[in-house]
C-alpha cells in the first residue's frame, strides 16, 4: 500500500528481510533491489549478525535426544554421498572392466572393477529373494583362495539391491557369489551360483 | 535508564573458531560438524521454539533445521558473514516457512498479540542458556523505543510479517517497516556487532 506523495525508499524493507518479515512477493522485490544495491549487503550482513544476536539471547537447551538423531541423519546423508561418488568414481575409472553372467540360482550378476582402486562394484537384477536366514555373499577368488568381498543387502521382492562397493581387488581375482548364512561367513560354505572373470 | 553500552570482550562466542568448525564441516567433516552442532543446538532449538511454541514441533523444525546447516555448510563463506549469523537465518527461515505454512493459526496469533504484548527477553520460564547474553540483549531491548522494540519482538521470536506486526500493533504498514529497521540498527550499535 502506498502513501501518495510518498516516494518509496527502496532500502526501508531491509530491516524487515533481514527478519524474515516480508511477505513473499515484497521479499522477491527486495532481493531485485538487493543483486544491484553496492551499500546493502554491508547493512544486511550487520542487521543479520543483530538478529543472530537475539537468537542467542532465546538460547535454550534442546531435548537431549535431538544431537543423535541429528548426528545420525548427517552420517547416513554422508555415507550415502561418499558411497555414490566413489561408485561414479569407480564406474568411470580408465581401467574399469566389466564382467556380467547368469547365475545357476536365477538372475544377473555384473561387475565394474578397477585394478588401480582395488576396488569393484557389484549390482544384480533378478536374483531370487532369500530367506532371512540366508544372504548372498561376494567372493574376490585368486590364486590364494576366496577372501570376503562384502554382502548383497537383502532386498524385498522385485526391487534391485542397491550397488555394493567392494575393496581389496587383486590383479587375477575372479568375483563370486554364494549363499550364505545371515551376517556371512569368513569362507563360502557353499557352491558359488556365479564366477565372474575380470579380463581386460 | 540509560543501558551502558557493553564493552564486547575479545570474541566472546569463538565466532572465529565457529567459522572455521563450519567451513570443515561444508567439506564433509563430521566431527567438526558436531562441534558445530554444540555450539549453537541451544540457540537453534530456543529461537524456533520461540517462534512456534509448540515443544514437539520445534523439535522436529530444529532437526531439519541443524541438517539443512550441514547439507549447506559447503555455500559458507566467512568472508561474507559469520556462522552464527548463517546458522541462525537458517533456523529462523525455518521456522517462519512452518509457522505461516498454517495462515490461519498465524492470524488467530496475530489477533491474540493485539492483545497480549509478546514476553520480554527475560520472561521465558525454561531453562534460558548464557543468561549473561540474554541479559545484554535484554538491556539493548530496553534501550529502544516501545514500538521498535514491540516491531522488532514481534517480527522476529513470533515470526509475524511486518503487515502483521502492522495490524497487531495497529499502526502503519510503512512506519513498522521504518521502526523495524531502525530498531534494528539501534540494537546493531548497542550490542557492538562489528559487522
Amino acid at each position: 500500500v502506498r502513501i501518495p506523495g510518498l516516494r518509496r525508499d527502496p532500502h526501508a524493507p531491509i530491516g524487515a528481510y533481514a527478519l524474515d518479515a516480508l511477505p513473499s512477493a515484497e521479499r522477491a522485490r527486495f532481493e531485485r533491489h538487493l543483486a544491484s544495491c553496492p551499500t546493502c549487503p554491508d547493512e544486511l550482513r550487520g542487521l543479520a549478525a543483530t538478529a543472530a544476536e537475539l537468537a542467542l539471547a532465546a538460547a535454550e537447551t534442546p531435548p537431549p535426544n535431538l544431537k543423535g538423531r541429528v548426528l545420525a541423519d548427517v552420517a547416513a546423508l554422508s555415507g550415502a554421498r561418499d558411497l555414490d561418488a566413489e561408485i561414479a568414481a569407480l564406474l568411470s575409472a580408465p581401467d574399469a572392466l566389466v564382467a556380467s553372467g547368469a547365475t545357476s540360482a536365477g538372475g544377473t550378476a555384473t561387475v565394474v572393477a578397477s585394478l588401480r582402486a582395488e576396488a569393484m562394484v557389484f549390482t544384480s537384477v533378478g536374483l531370487p529373494v532369500l530367506p532371512p536366514s540366508s544372504v548372498y555373499e561376494l567372493w574376490f577368488i585368486g590364486a590364494g583362495g576366496a577372501r570376503p568381498a562384502g554382502l548383497v543387502p537383502p532386498v524385498s521382492g522385485g526391487a534391485v539391491p542397491a550397488p555394493v562397493l567392494a575393496s581389496g581387488l587383486s590383479g587375477g581375482d575372479a568375483v563370486g557369489v554364494t549363499v550364505e548364512p545371515a551376517g556371512g561367513s569368513p569362507a563360502p560354505t557353499t557352491t558359488p551360483i556365479v564366477v565372474l572373470t575380470l579380463r581386460a | 535508564m540509560s543501558p551502558p553500552r557493553p564493552a564486547r570482550e575479545a570474541d566472546p562466542q569463538g565466532s572465529a573458531d565457529l567459522d572455521a568448525l563450519l567451513v570443515r564441516a561444508g567439506t564433509g567433516d563430521q566431527a567438526a560438524f558436531e562441534a558445530v552442532y554444540d555450539r549453537v543446538a541451544a540457540p537453534v532449538f530456543g529461537l524456533i521454539r520461540r517462534v512456534l511454541r509448540d515443544a514437539a514441533q520445534s523439535e522436529e523444525v530444529a532437526q531439519e533445521a541443524l541438517l539443512e546447516v550441514w547439507r549447506t555448510a559447503v555455500r559458507f563463506d566467512p568472508a561474507r558473514g559469520t556462522a552464527v549469523s548463517w546458522v541462525m537465518t537458517i533456523a529462523h527461515r525455518r521456522a517462519v516457512d512452518r509457522v505461516r505454512s498454517e495462515t490461519a493459526a498465524a492470524e488467530r496469533e496475530a489477533r491474540a498479540a493485539a492483545f497480549e504484548p509478546p514476553p520480554p527477553a527475560d520472561d521465558v520460564a525454561e531453562a534460558v542458556e548464557s543468561s549473561l547474553e540474554a541479559e545484554r540483549v535484554r538491556r539493548c531491548l530496553d534501550g529502544l523505543t516501545e514500538l521498535q522494540r514491540q516491531s522488532v519482538t514481534l517480527a522476529y521470536y513470533s515470526g509475524f510479517t511486518y503487515p502483521q506486526v502492522a495490524s497487531a500493533l495497529g499502526v502503519a504498514l510503512g512506519t513498522v517497516k521504518t521502526r523495524i529497521r531502525d530498531g534494528l540498527k539501534r540494537l546493531r550499535d548497542c550490542l557492538g556487532v562489528s559487522w
